[in-house]
């Protein structure tokens, strides 16, 4: 048996490859509905090509070697012998799973930069107005600012404008003109082109300009203050203006998120943004016999490129040869995905929007300050230490928000760069998911 | 810094508050550390401070007088590091006759302890299982947040004329004519007539480098961590089983449960102890078994998450006691390690042993039991 | 469709639809605020919405430390900022 973790493009498609070439699948995600965050629905997907998301679920559902498990959320990977257990927790209560392979596909979430103000209430990311516009039907607020850098924003500011809401503004903080240096990767996907004046006609049937060279430096109480950026994102001139809404959805690109791959014991690799991803071969294998990983764990990408990656992976884990064809295409993807890197990278100017108590960390409520004096009077050298003086990363989300903006800030402070090891060391976490003590002692052997 | 009068290699607790003794004594002091402040056992310690866990004997000694010198520090350095005299409660699981003899014999050699039975102790720890009815309650148990403490301590050296350098690991112990001459590291040679070496449970390693057998080795220990909760525990509390396990040599896989809560509005449960080299790996079979066992002490804990779990290595010696003392073939050349799940209660005395010794001074106690000459072979 | 749900958050009732989480809920009635924290006591809303963050967790029924963006509310439940 194959166990699939993570139902967004990567995982149905390697659930459904490995359905279609005899495997038996268990398929597990922690969501009520199928297809990841990408595609995110309440009834049907919408958006850009949506019609594969809904081909591609219906190929899921209907293979009877797929057993769908839903709201369950994995908590730790274990070894035992040959065999790979997953143990999740589910309706209030622990279980698990054994087989021979398993398939990692947990995608990405929203990066985030502090700014003063981005803690408040009505502070949020894309992908949290997306969630609760896609997934539950509600308008996160009704004047919305969407900001930050990537292609994910225009979805996120033309899906709230369909719904009804005013999007007073739309910033990205970087220059179109970037693209121009990835001409190969436009030409190998020339299919991005309809993308782009699917959006475009959108754009402008909403009268949404998106203005450039933009950031949100500060939120407060429905007052957002929009600032000029060079392209190392530090704040270019006093000048700034200020527009009213009650909801800043701003996201910088994604992070996958490591965690299970990582208690797994899977290499990771530092890629060219900086990000911690999974190293793989070219047949989506991880560093661990019989794991593979497809998606964004490998390296940001986007739907497409996870699709395809998902598709090789399962076909490998079935014992299945995997085309040339199958494999131009994900190398076609991959450039693309390169570009994307490229087009949008986090320039460090990003610290200069911070003020001394400005929150870095949100869940134990660590400043800016705070992280200085570690560094400074402590004499903190890297984010573990910063870590451990200031809790920083240690509170319910475990880091997953605040840890590489911590590792970022200290490595300024201390005028050296972000080693390798920290990178990785960061999303080192034995407990995927947080399990009452009462559900791990009865587990007990 | 150029001539130091003594180096101390280790910038855990135990090199910090030893080289906050000695620069007390008016030495200049250097310290270093192949990483940062508290990248070793000191940044995977609960901060524990106790009295309670210690039989009769030299041990117990000096953690009495290095509690007391905790407080000392704390006005010394002027800051909190989060020290608090919480105290400690420890319950009988089973037949409480163990625990009792051991608390009578331990208030004959200074520890205060005060009885408890079944309605003081459920004052003490309203939460704890009804079907607990007796224990012993230690007033002077202390608990503190060890990597702050570290690190201002080291600040506090360096205010009063000593040094820091990190990310310098030492490559070479220098000794003339059997005396240690000072060290060479990745940053440089640095010399001194005194080094200290406070490396914890890389202590044997360092010490071979001057040609010194130290039998230190690692016992692997795993933490657990709450989310942020309710107040449920208000004392360090554990059963007597800890007390045991502390004292045992066993090689296989030894659990005793210890609870407390932090400051922060987290819960720590512990502990484990594992004699398994410098094995980093997670088990998830021992952390069911501490959860099991700290929801049987306090069943209100089922319904508390675990967040996180984190391990460490206890550097320990065969014979149970840490090592203070000179360096039996290298003059100048001194040892302070080896405190297992002690270090951080230990530091302070251990430090007021090595500066009173190698200034010729009287200490507060016979250091022998220390010595690391107990591991000397005999040459034939 | 389905039979609208009913719980209360902070004592008032909030109404919605089945599948919908309780922070989605909460954010359609106009109230941002989910909670405040735990030292400063400010004020937190909804931020990642896909269960990384924590920082949308509210209490359900007397369980702390519940991601509100990430379960859907039930008829009953009784949710709140704190216990």
């Amino acid at each position: 048996m194959i166990i699939v973790i993570g139902a967004g493009p990567a995982g149905l498609a390697a659930a459904e490859a490995a359905a279609r070439n005899g495997s038996d699948v268990a398929l597990i995600d922690s969501a009520s509905r199928l297809g990841g965050q990408y595609w995110r629905h309440r009834s049907t997907v919408t958006g850009f090509h949506s019609n594969r998301a809904d081909e591609l679920f219906a190929k899921v559902r209907s293979a009877q070697s797929i057993t769908y498990i839903s709201e369950a959320s994995v908590w730790s990977i274990e070894r035992e012998g040959e065999l790979i257990r997953v143990n999740y927790l589910q309706g209030g209560a622990e279980s698990s799973l054994t087989a021979e392979k398993l398939i990692l596909a947990t995608g990405a979430y929203d990066r985030s930069l502090p700014f003063p103000g981005w803690d408040q209430p009505g502070s949020m990311t894309p992908g949290a107005a997306q969630a609760l516009l896609k997934g539950h039907g509600v308008l996160a607020g009704q004047k919305v600012v969407v900001a930050g850098t990537g292609p994910f924003l225009l979805p996120v500011a033309t899906g709230l404008a369909q719904a009804g809401a005013n999007v007073v503004g739309l910033y990205e903080a970087h220059s179109p003109l970037r693209w121009l240096l990835s001409p190969k990767a436009l030409l190998l996907n020339i299919s991005k082109f309809g993308e782009l004046i699917y959006y475009a006609r959108l754009l402008r049937q909403y009268s949404l300009t998106p203005q450039f060279g933009r950031v949100v430096s500060r939120f407060d109480q429905g007052r957002v203050t929009i600032s000029r950026v060079n392209s190392s994102f530090a704040l270019k001139d006093m000048k700034s203006e200020n527009v009213e809404a009650d909801v800043v959805a701003v996201g910088w690109g994604f992070l996958p998120d490591l965690t299970l791959g990582g208690i797994a014991g899977c290499k990771q690799r530092v890629d060219s943004d900086g990000t911690a991803v999974f190293a793989v071969d070219a047949n989506q294998l991880s560093s661990q016999p019989n794991i593979w990983i497809a998606g964004e764990g490998t390296g940001i990408g986007g739907a497409d490129l996870s699709l395809l990656e998902g598709e090789i992976a399962g076909l490998v884990a079935s014992g299945q040869n995997v085309s040339s064809r199958l494999r131009r295409k994900r190398g076609a993807k991959q450039v693309f995905a390169d570009a994307l890197k490229r087009s949008y990278p986090i320039g460090d100017g990003w610290r200069s929007w911070s003020q001394k108590s400005t929150t870095i960390c949100r869940c134990e409520e660590v400043t800016l300050g705070d992280i200085e004096e570690s560094v400074v009077e402590l004499g903190a050298e890297d984010s573990r230490t910063a870590k451990l003086f200031t809790r920083a990363g240690m509170g319910l989300c475990q880091g997953r928000v605040c840890s590489r903006n911590v590792a970022e800030i200290v490595a300024g402070l201390t005028k050296c760069s972000v080693t390798d090891e920290e990178c990785v060391a960061s999303s080192n976490r034995p407990i995927a998911a947080p399990i009452a003590l009462g559900l791990l002692g009865d587990g007990k052997k | 810094m150029q001539n130091p009068d003594a180096i101390v290699i280790g910038a855990g607790i135990v090199g910090a508050s030893s080289a906050l003794s000695l620069t007390n004594a008016g030495l200049k002091v250097l310290v270093i550390d192949r990483g940062a402040v508290s990248s070793g056992t000191t940044g995977a310690g609960e901060g524990n401070i106790l009295v309670s866990d210690k039989d009769p004997g030299p041990e117990l000694t000096l953690a009495l007088r290095s509690r007391d010198l905790w407080f000392e520090m704390q006005e010394d350095v002027g800051d909190s590091f989060e020290l608090e005299a919480k105290g400690g409660v420890v319950v009988a699981r089973h037949d409480d006759g163990p625990l009792m003899k051991l608390a009578a014999e331990q208030s004959e050699h200074g520890v205060t302890t005060e009885k408890l039975n079944q309605s003081s102790l459920h004052e003490l720890e309203p939460f704890l299982h009804p079907e607990f009815h007796s224990g012993v309650f230690y007033p002077q148990d202390a608990q503190c947040q060890p990597m702050l403490a570290a690190a201002q301590v080291i600040r506090t050296v360096i205010a009063r004329g000593g040094a820091f350098v990190s990310q310098a690991k030492v490559t070479r112990i220098i000794v003339e004519n059997s005396a240690v001459a000072g060290i060479e590291t990745t940053q440089g040679i640095f010399k001194a007539p005194i080094v200290i070496n406070a490396t914890g449970t890389w202590a044997g390693e360092l010490a071979q480098m001057a040609g010194s057998d130290l039998p230190i080795a690692p016992r692997k220990g795993f933490i657990l961590v709450t989310e942020p909760t309710g107040k449920y525990v208000f004392h360090k509390v554990y059963d007597s089983d800890y007390v045991t396990n502390v004292a045992s040599s066993d090689a296989d896989l030894q659990t005793s449960t210890v609870v407390e809560g932090t400051r922060s509005g987290t819960i720590l449960i512990g502990a484990s102890r594992e004699r398994i080299g410098f094995d980093g790996s997670m088990n998830y079979e021992i952390l069911r078994r501490l959860a099991a066992q700290a929801t049987s002490l306090f069943p209100v804990l089922r319904d508390v998450q675990l967040l996180r779990a984190y391990r460490g290595f206890r550097p320990y010696a065969p014979d149970h006691l840490p090592v203070i003392g000179e360096d039996s073939k290298v003059r100048g050349l001194w040892h302070s390690a080896g405190h297992e799940g002690a270090g951080i209660g230990l530091a302070p005395g251990s430090a007021a042993l090595i500066t009173d010794a190698i200034l010729g001074r009287q200490s507060f106690m016979d250091g022998s039991p220390f010595s690391p000459h107990r591991f000397a072979k005999v040459s034939v | 469709m389905s039979e609208p749900v009913s719980f209360t958050f902070n004592g008032a009732v909030v109404k919605c639809e089945q599948g919908q989480s309780i922070a989605a809920a909460v954010i359609n009635t106009g109230t941002l605020t989910l909670r405040t924290t735990r030292f400063g006591e400010e004020p937190r809303s909804i931020f990642c919405g896909i269960g990384i963050c924590f920082d949308c967790v509210v209490v359900i029924d007397g369980v702390a430390n519940q991601r509100s963006c990430l379960i859907a509310a039930k008829p009953g439940m009784k949710v709140e900022s704190s216990s």
